[in-house]
């Protein structure tokens, strides 16, 4: 067979884009240059900027009226060349807002040299007092030109995921994210366990057309499709195949997989069915639900692709009569399962789901009557290509029911034990879609629907009332148990509007039974380190805006396999895997300081740096663990963790939080109080804002920013409260997947810090959230008047 | 299947063991004699309070309370497996323990009540006993030894037809506690197997209540006894016995049965056995002396007289 390779070059970094950094070896120590900023009158009105000006000491100090306006570029970059600067401070507002504008201003200059000092939201737009504000500045503009002296110039990382993707599962969804990719150029494989592609979809018959109030033939929308996939060059199928084992490198993923064979030579099997037509073994067809019978050697439907029969090694009696019969030698019963290195730059998992198990519901008495049977049952029932082909009958007798009874939310929305909690999204519209062809075509027959509530959302509605429009009856109830009284089936349900308990007798039971994941979205979630939600379905990234990503970079997910859905939002849902897959290789991804970087020879490989990290950044590459720089956020967690100090936080080092530390607390005077506060993004955020909103708080609060509070140690707060701190504050949001990392931080630090004699509430913890910056200034001001009071005693 | 012990039983008495069923418990103890179980009756223990309880006499304080005792009695006579003959005590064992282990306030204030008695030694610290791992019911303990019973039995039920009716409180107060499936309970049914019966395929109402509802059999008894009539109905014909795992349920079956049938006008012919009861019988136990079936309202002799010994 033909294992389909990557054309793309291997690519692991691509070398620093950055102009060539100024050489330094000639000088020593770095020249530095300070650009202060009016920002209009925002800053000078409340900052003396003479005194601030005369306070700095550095081999270049200019003041503008606004820094960030362009033609401030020109003056930023000739006095760089001018005055031969290596470093630059930026005095003026928020990195946040300006950061990246300053790091182009001063381009010839590797970004981590330009330093921003944040007088604005931090000084002149939080405090009213001149003086003091004054005062505060000088010293947040030395902190931070401290910092600026032990900034290390760091190369940004840029990254090429290989052009290619593993697609796993062969239904709709991983069918259409295939296509999209191949379109765009971009190798694709779709990897299905089953002998056939097509999943659920070929086997339903019609689907609903809420806009078109129809149904339409599943399998004709279906077959172009599938045609075009075949037939496309840049996709690859391979059926009969599990994933073994998955390794994940920086750019692409190494996936061991098993094909399995068959036992028959896929290329020389023309699928003319001799081998069938002789083979002496029946068994029950799984594609008929079990209706009808396959032989051991069989092609599961028709129009099944690839188009080859495949025999089933658990029935097979290995008679050898099929290999007789069949002429082109294609049958081999010494085929041996092959093992298939296979590498893929992204993955997208579409491994769909499975039907509720209606043994765990023996209440409704699927396996004791014949006739009670499941709404994919009655699909293959109503299927022109089914067991009755296509005529509504009893399985029982072969008659038409007078009267069929759909229970609606069997297995969903079940609270008890072994039932599924969330509603299964589409079972309502598969009993209406059924119920509509039975009135469609056997008007005698009668249809009820005992549902919890009908789910017909948006658009769907209007295919609700087209239903009712055709003779339908629904009870609002859920039956509690179907039985039998002289030979017909009795459906036992309180009719909750009316209030009455019924007792439906019919000839027909239709369960709507519970879409729950696949055994195979559970087991390759496995394999590949990917998140699962509380009901074991992929979990998304974020539901809101990150639909399709899962917790691991380049492992994409669509269809059911990340929760109920139907055919209309799994296609869609499908081509935006495929998007964001293309996203992905088409724009090579820039991983931006801070970083975690491990020396490989000081790790032992503990592991306890891969266990902590909630990015799921750290993986083990085949001898050594690794940090993806994508999805690390720096945080710093695992730093915390390495008992062998092997891993470096790259972007905000010891030294530099050691400077700022020191600098925003070297004039502290007699009686002065100092807060340090360090915030992360989030904190940094809110505390911005309060400067927007023109917030006071007490000039004592010092701001540092971090990454999150798992980079800071216990000896750098120690080293604060030795340097005079009279407090500190971390605030942080709670981010869900570091949540325990957090907490058992908060511990360590709490901890640590008693131990050394500090009192309790001197180090105190605070949630940050971006919009309640309101919360933050309370905890500056309750903070500040704690320690005041606690000095008046 | 969790962990099912065989020694350090505190074989839990039940009040409407003792009163309706003694044969209950001493078929039970029959069966643990016979099969290497080790276990204890403490002459001290006093009742679960369950009855009361759901009559809305006891409030949990002085449930919890007497679980306490007991607990403590379990403790001091080195038999923490507490075991018990009915599904209300099981449930009501775990419900306390659970209360008393992770609720402070009400751990202290039951304390506080067995202090005043003068019972400062019975006090409970959280966590002394679990309620997943402390609690058991009779029949769970029968179903781990299974295979062993199979091998002891020395009559023929192989003609007897037998229908199970599991306890509504073990399978649905703690449903992920019970072995087998809460919603599909076969272990009445599986034991049952073991000692050579013919077991009736699921039948209709096969999970619904007995009817008793404790207050609900005087209060509401149309209600109660119509519950009983439809499982009673669901069987007539189909089995010769119902297989029961709770005192309260088979009084309810038992007892009430006469009254449907004077209603109904013709005999149901339903007998209705404790687990236990069967499986001493089908090991040969003696009738009236170990199984006690002169308390029973249905007579039992019809059955005893048609199974024989194994030849």
């Amino acid at each position: 067979m033909i294992i389909m390779t990557n054309n793309s070059p291997q690519v692991e970094y691509i070398p620093p884009v950055y102009k060539e950094k100024r050489l330094r070896h000639s000088k020593n120590p770095d020249k530095i240059g300070v650009f202060l900023c009016r920002c209009g009158d925002n800053i000078s009105n409340i900052i003396d900027m003479e005194k601030l000006k005369s306070s700095i000491k550095a081999d270049f100090v200019a003041e503008f009226e606004n820094l960030c306006s362009i033609n401030c570029r020109r003056h930023i970059r000739e006095e760089i060349i001018e005055h031969d600067l290596d470093r630059v401070a930026i005095v003026a507002c928020s990195p946040l807002t300006h950061l990246k504008t300053f790091q182009n201003y001063a381009d010839p200059l590797n970004p981590h040299m330009v330093e921003m000092i944040n007088l604005r939201e931090q000084c002149s737009w939080v405090h009213t007092d001149q003086e003091k504000a004054t005062k505060k500045a000088i010293e947040v503009t030395r902190a931070g030109i401290e910092k600026l002296k032990n900034a290390q110039a760091l190369d940004k990382i840029i990254r090429q995921t290989e052009k290619s993707a593993a697609i796993f599962g062969g239904g709709i969804s991983g069918i259409t994210a295939a296509l999209s990719l191949a379109n765009q150029g971009i190798k694709s494989c779709i990897i299905e366990k089953k002998p056939t592609i097509g999943g659920n979809m070929v086997k339903i018959g019609k689907v609903f057309s809420p806009e078109k109030l129809a149904e339409e033939c599943a399998l004709c929308i279906l077959n172009p499709i599938i045609n075009e996939v075949i037939n496309h060059k840049n996709i690859h199928i391979m059926t009969r195949t599990n994933l073994l084992r998955a390794g994940r490198k920086a750019t692409h993923f190494k996936l061991i997989l098993e094909k399995d064979t068959g036992l028959v030579h896929e290329e020389r099997c023309i699928a003319c069915g001799k081998c069938a037509e002789v083979c002496p073994v029946e068994v029950p067809d799984e594609w008929n639900q079990k209706m009808t019978t396959r032989k051991a050697i069989y092609k599961t439907f028709p129009q099944a692709v690839p188009d080859v029969y495949t025999i089933d090694r658990e029935n097979c009696i290995e008679c050898g009569m099929c290999a007789e019969a069949c002429k082109m030698g294609a049958i081999d019963f010494k085929l041996k399962p092959e093992v298939i290195p296979f590498q893929a730059g992204n993955i997208i998992i579409a491994t769909g789901h499975e039907n509720y198990d209606l043994n765990k519901r023996p209440e409704y008495g699927y396996h004791r009557f014949d006739d009670v049977i499941s709404q994919m049952d009655l699909s293959r029932i109503l299927g022109v290509n089914g067991p009755t082909q296509g005529e509504l009958l009893r399985i029982s007798d072969g008659k038409v029911p007078d009267k069929v009874v759909m229970i609606q939310c069997t297995g969903s929305r079940d609270e008890k034990a072994d039932g599924k909690r969330y509603c299964s999204k589409v079972c309502c519209m598969i009993a209406l879609k059924h119920a509509s062809i039975i009135r469609e075509h056997y008007p005698d027959t009668e249809v009820v629907i005992c549902y919890t509530d009908l789910r017909t959302v948006g658009m769907y509605e209007n295919y609700l009332r087209y239903v009712q429009d055709k003779g339908l009856k629904l009870i609002r109830g859920r039956p509690g148990e179907v039985s039998k009284k002289d030979g017909k089936l009795v459906v036992r349900v309180e009719d909750t509007l009316e209030g009455k308990p019924l007792d439906i007798e019919t000839d027909m039971v239709v369960l709507s039974e519970a879409i729950e994941p696949s055994a195979g979205t559970m087991r390759i979630a496995r394999k590949l380190n990917v998140g699962m939600n509380q009901d074991l379905f992929i979990k998304e990234k974020h539901a809101k805006i990150k639909p399709v990503n899962t917790d691991m970079g380049r492992i994409f997910v669509c269809g059911t396999a990340q929760g109920p859905k139907d055919i209309t939002d799994s296609v869609a849902q499908a081509n935006a895997a495929a998007a964001k897959v293309s996203e992905e290789i088409e724009s090579g991804t820039e991983a931006e300081p801070p970083v975690a970087v491990i020396e490989t020879s000081k790790c032992d490989l503990c592991g306890k740096c891969r266990n902590i990290c909630g990015f799921k950044a750290v993986y083990k590459d085949e001898e050594n663990m690794a940090v993806d720089p994508m999805a690390c956020r720096g945080c710093g967690a695992c730093a915390g963790q390495c008992p062998q100090e092997a891993i470096e936080i790259k972007g905000i080092n010891d030294q530099e939080l050691y400077a700022q530390i020191k600098a925003l607390l070297s004039d502290k005077e007699e009686g002065e109080i100092r807060i340090l506060a360090f915030l992360d993004n989030v904190g940094y955020t809110a505390a911005d804002t309060i400067g927007y909103n023109r917030i006071n708080y007490p000039e004592a609060i010092r701001i540092i920013r971090i990454p999150s509070i798992n980079r800071i140690m216990s000896h750098h707060l120690m080293y604060a409260f030795n340097q005079g701190a009279d407090g500190i504050l971390m605030a942080e949001y709670p981010d869900e997947c570091m949540l325990e990392a957090h907490k058992a931080k908060i511990k360590e630090l709490t901890e640590k810090i008693a131990a050394e004699g500090i009192p309790n509430d001197r180090l105190r913890f605070y949630k940050a959230y971006a919009p309640h910056y309101r919360g933050l200034n309370k905890q500056f001001h309750r903070f500040y008047e704690d320690i005041r009071a606690e000095a008046k005693i | 299947m969790k962990n099912i012990p065989h020694e350090n039983i505190l074989l839990f008495k039940s009040c409407l063991v003792n009163v309706e069923y003694p044969g209950v418990e001493s078929s039970t103890r029959y069966l643990f004699d016979h099969l290497g179980v080790e276990y204890q009756v403490h002459p001290d223990q006093s009742c679960c309070t369950g009855l009361g309880y759901y009559y809305d006499l006891f409030d949990q304080y002085s449930t919890l309370a007497l679980a306490a005792r007991n607990f403590y009695l379990a403790r001091e006579s080195e038999h923490t497996n507490i075991t018990t003959l009915c599904a209300t005590c099981y449930a009501i064992l775990k419900k306390s323990l659970h209360l008393l282990n992770s609720n402070e306030k009400a751990r202290s204030k039951v304390n506080e009540i067995l202090e005043e008695a003068g019972l400062s030694h019975m006090k409970y610290e959280a966590n002394m006993l679990s309620s997943e791992e402390n609690i058991f019911h009779i029949v769970e303990v029968l179903y781990s030894k299974r295979e062993q019973i199979s091998q002891k039995i020395k009559k023929d039920f192989s003609k007897i037809k037998v229908a199970s009716h599991h306890a509504c409180h073990y399978c649905k107060i703690y449903p992920e506690q019970s072995i087998t499936s809460s919603r599909n309970p076969m272990l009445l049914d599986e034991l049952a197997d073991c000692c050579g019966v013919k077991v009736v395929d699921w039948y209709d109402f096969k999970k619904a209540t007995c009817g008793a509802g404790f207050s609900q059999r005087f209060a509401n008894r149309d209600l109660s006894l119509s519950a009983t009539r439809d499982k009673l109905y669901a069987l007539e014909g189909k089995a010769d016995v119902l297989l029961h795992m709770c005192p309260n349920c088979q009084m309810q079956f038992d007892r009430y049965q006469p009254v449907l049938e004077k209603e109904l006008g013709r005999k149901i012919g339903l007998i209705h056995l404790n687990i236990a009861q069967l499986a001493a019988l089908a090991m040969g136990a003696d009738p009236y002396e170990v199984v006690g079936i002169q308390t029973h309202t249905i007579p039992v002799e019809d059955l005893i007289d048609k199974i024989k010994d194994i030849e």
